[in-house]
């Protein structure tokens, strides 16, 4: 790591970063407005055949450029740490190539609706295969929820250790407790071998 | 190492892409990669007080100069902030952004706070940081 320190400038906060993730229109930068302390802010990365093995570019168009736009918020927890948020872009098969969004997640958040559950499974598959502890919000805004949370989760074909709170993701207090959720839970998980912080 | 499209697309022109391409990487001077790749959405930036280069050594005024953004984020990261803040504040690609920055990193301008090693596959987050982020969560 060659990145400098601190030599005496203004400290900067540590930063961590949660994952929104969850269908096209599920309510991701819903979610991150509800509890961001600044308007959801967006920004945009080329992807690029640059940026990729050729391989990898099966199914998309062969044009040098797509852009993927990415919606984000921040929670300063301490003058020393702050919690961004990022909404994840709803193509999941362009996650590959957001290798810097994923790694070093602390964890993450599937939103799904009940009346489409099935646009969330790929979240749910991706952080399922790259070992990224998660929680699923059941966004029933329309306040329809016909469905039991048992039979959401067994629709969702969820692990019994992965929680699971349905909800308004337009409602503070609710994402507030989807992230609670998503802490208590990591801290649920065994405990890997410590890590030097920093 | 500074790559350049040329080198990338091996002769094969695409007007309507090398269109779109263009001006952001103007910006840049033609670098389509940052030098470093230490800078991650979330590194944290903030703008020296004393001007120093990436060796310690007080920066001299004669080195690269600055473009019109490189003074921008100087002056929006006076108050911390993460490389994904940066390029949403500068309406610019991440990936222009990031050579911009880094430029500036090498330049003793900023420095550069990595993020937090909370990963599971590098030992994940540690008791510690959990709990402060719960203190931080309950009070939303």
């Amino acid at each position: 790591m060659t990145t400098s320190h601190s030599t005496g400038g203004q400290p900067a906060p540590a930063a961590v970063k949660i994952l929104i993730a969850g269908g096209f229109g599920v309510g991701k930068t819903t979610l991150v407005g509800a509890v961001s302390e600044v308007a959801p802010l967006r920004t945009e990365e080329y992807l690029t055949r640059a940026s990729v093995g050729v391989d990898d570019l099966a199914g998309i168009d062969q044009k040098d450029t797509t852009t993927v736009a990415l919606d984000f918020g921040r929670i300063t927890v301490s003058p020393e740490l702050v919690v961004y948020l990022f909404g994840t872009p709803g193509q999941e098969r362009f996650w590959f190539m957001w290798n810097d969004l994923v790694n070093g997640a602390l964890g993450g958040v599937v939103i799904a609706d009940t009346r489409r559950l099935e646009s969330s499974f790929a979240s749910i598959d991706f952080f399922e295969s790259r070992d990224i502890p998660f929680v699923v919000a059941i966004n029933c805004f329309h306040g329809l929820n016909t469905r039991s949370p048992a039979e959401i989760r067994a629709a969702l074909d969820l692990d019994p250790q992965v929680p699971m709170l349905v909800g308004d993701v337009r409602e503070r207090l609710f994402g507030r407790d989807v992230l609670l959720a998503l802490v208590d839970h990591l801290m649920s998980l065994p405990m890997p071998s410590p890590a030097p912080v920093g | 190492m500074t790559r350049y499209w040329a080198e990338e697309d091996e002769g094969e022109e695409d007007d309507d892409g090398a269109g779109t391409m263009v001006r952001p990487y103007t910006i840049t001077r033609g670098r389509t990669a940052p030098e470093r790749d230490d800078l991650t959405l979330i590194t944290v930036l903030t703008t020296t007080h004393q001007e120093l280069d990436e060796y310690g050594r007080p920066f001299r005024p004669g080195g690269r100069g600055l473009q019109p953004e490189h003074r921008v984020i100087l002056e929006r990261c006076r108050r911390p902030a993460a490389v994904a803040e940066v390029a949403a504040d500068l309406d610019l690609p991440v990936s222009v952004t990031k050579i911009l920055l880094g430029d500036l990193v090498a330049q003793g301008l900023l420095l550069a706070r990595a993020p937090l090693s909370v990963a599971r596959a590098a030992g994940g987050a540690d008791l510690g940081l959990l709990t402060a982020v719960r203190e931080g969560l309950r009070r939303l």
